[in-house]
């Protein structure tokens, strides 16, 4: 069983690093997607052992929800945000793509070094698919800041929180079932509210590209 | 003389089977296009046809010209000896034989480069200044992912490196084998010009890279170029095939039925990856070229995870 959750995780860090390798907004959103899926199938096996161990279900629900939220409803939400951008210029990063994969690659191995330090965690398995899923986080940090539309930025906010629900995922095996409905609860809340905002920026300034928020200096 | 015998049926089945996987390959796609396509066969008659005729040398070539379709195609034959089509039989091997087939291929290519200048075509120097930023691209990708693998069994001799493989079990359920098998994929593409890198059915005089530097050849010298490159692609697709995709350890007997089951198994998953080839062409378009750092670099970071996950795991 170990075995899968090394390969998803790494399939989960594999498809955090092809987001930043992408150039439309249409494949971050495919992405995005596939990556979710990852997850909600690494819930699924989760919830399964822990139902068939233990008798608990509440990770199976939380896989449920992940496929409803994530897979679903902010991939199309997103879509139909980007339908209502007027001013659709593609090209919108600040390095180049060899250059930002292999930042990425610098901040795998930073994260290799640090957890491996983490005594506690450093039975086998666990340090490996915490390795992965925590660059997972930083990737999406690191792809917030490389990006200038607001879109892109709105889809690295959301890379961060699968990385940390992933870390947490992994180093616990099913958290209490409260505290992933507060995590959610709290994503689709800060979604909802950057919708409306990027929806705000394009009609006041023709465009979503937060470099001509500039203009705003009096 | 069993050593002898053996050598001899690796360099033959290889010989007779590289243009047939230019045949399939070929096939697939026509097929996706709902064309009935040139036979599988196709290659065979042009090599044929190409070796009778003569050919033409430019006055102003010099003796790297005529030089170069021998040793292109002699490169890749000994290359042919050195990957094991099957890991019962003992062919040559000594360590570090890996790196001696890269350096071999490496060697061919660079006399393509040479032989595309030497004649002063404008399309020449174009071919082959874009094949040396490709390969200059996709080398640092090769050498990690066989340098990740060499450390897994311990050995840089291929023939150590595959018998190491088959006892991994399943190799798709260990990350760092699927990681190093993507990048492998890319390496395939990018060395034998397959399309997201270049487009082998076309001449068009803007996109063309591999084509720009047999513009000149002619006749015998064309068929060895081509064969060379065919037998090339074959080594490579042999390279991933019986690394990543190991079989021998599922026959359950020995003695020579084994060994001519191992070979039939081969020849099914060397099918069975033009196929995913003849995918990969179907559903991607050709990149423009200043992507293909892109592509390079993800090959890269696909083989550097794998080497960093083997360092993780331990083992």
């Amino acid at each position: 069983m170990d075995s899968y959750y090394d390969i998803l995780s790494v399939l989960i860090l594999l498809s955090s690093i092809i987001l930043v390798s992408h150039k439309r907004i249409k494949s971050y959103i495919k992405t995005f997607r596939i990556q979710s899926a990852l997850i909600a199938l690494t819930a699924g096996i989760m919830g399964w052992n822990s139902l068939m161990e233990e008798g608990r279900f509440d990770v199976l629900v939380v896989c449920g929800i992940i496929v409803l939220l994530k897979v679903i409803y902010i991939p199309r939400l997103l879509h139909k945000t980007y339908g209502s951008v007027e001013y659709k210029v593609e090209k919108d990063f600040f390095l180049n793509i060899p250059l930002l994969i292999l930042i990425c690659c610098g901040l795998v191995v930073f994260v290799y070094f640090c957890v491996s330090n983490i005594s506690g965690l450093n039975e086998d398995h666990i340090n490996l698919q915490v390795v992965n899923s925590f660059s997972v986080i930083l990737i999406g940090l690191f792809f917030m800041i490389s990006r200038k539309w607001a879109l892109g930025q709105m889809i690295g906010f959301l890379v961060i929180e699968n990385g940390i629900f992933v870390t947490a995922m992994f180093s616990t095996h099913g958290m209490p079932f409260i505290v992933d409905i507060g995590i959610f609860i709290d994503m689709i809340t800060a979604i909802l509210i950057m919708g409306i905002m990027v929806m705000q920026i394009n009609k006041q300034f023709d465009s979503i590209n937060i470099n001509k928020l500039k203009n705003l200096k009096g | 003389m069993i050593v002898i015998a053996n050598n001899l049926i690796q360099l033959l089945v290889i010989l007779l089977l590289a243009p047939m996987v230019d045949g399939i390959i070929k096939k697939c796609k026509s097929l996706s296009q709902k064309r009935q396509g040139s036979p599988v066969l196709q290659m065979y008659y042009d090599l044929f046809k190409l070796i009778r005729k003569e050919s033409v040398v430019s006055d102003t070539a010099s003796w790297i010209y005529k030089a170069t379709p021998y040793i292109v195609f002699s490169t890749a034959a000994v290359g042919a000896l050195l990957v094991p089509i099957s890991t019962l039989m003992p062919s040559v091997q000594f360590s570090g034989d890996i790196i001696l087939l890269f350096s071999l291929l490496a060697l061919g290519r660079f006399f393509m480069c040479l032989a595309a200048l030497d004649t002063g075509s404008t399309f020449g120097g174009m071919g082959s200044s874009r094949e040396a930023l490709i390969s200059s691209l996709i080398e640092p990708s090769i050498l990690l992912s066989i340098f990740t693998i060499g450390l897994i069994a311990d050995s840089t001799s291929i023939h150590q490196m595959m018998r190491a493989m088959t006892e991994v079990g399943n190799p798709f359920l260990h990350p760092v084998y699927i990681l190093t098998f993507l990048a492998m994929l890319i390496i395939i593409l990018a060395e034998t010009s397959r399309i997201p890198v270049d487009d082998p059915a076309t001449h068009l005089e803007l996109t063309m890279v591999h084509e720009a530097m047999l513009l000149e050849y002619s006749g015998r010298h064309l068929a060895l170029m081509e064969y060379g490159a065919a037998v090339k692609q074959l080594i490579l697709m042999t390279l991933v095939a019986n690394l990543f995709l190991p079989m021998d350890q599922l026959i359950p007997f020995a003695g020579e039925g084994a060994f001519i089951l191992s070979i039939a198994l081969y020849a099914v998953r060397v099918i069975f990856l033009s196929v995913v080839i003849a995918i990969t062409e179907i559903s991607t378009v050709k990149f423009r070229f200043f992507s293909i750092p892109n592509l390079a670099a993800l090959s890269f970071i696909l083989s550097f995870l794998g080497f960093l996950q083997y360092f993780v795991l331990g083992r």
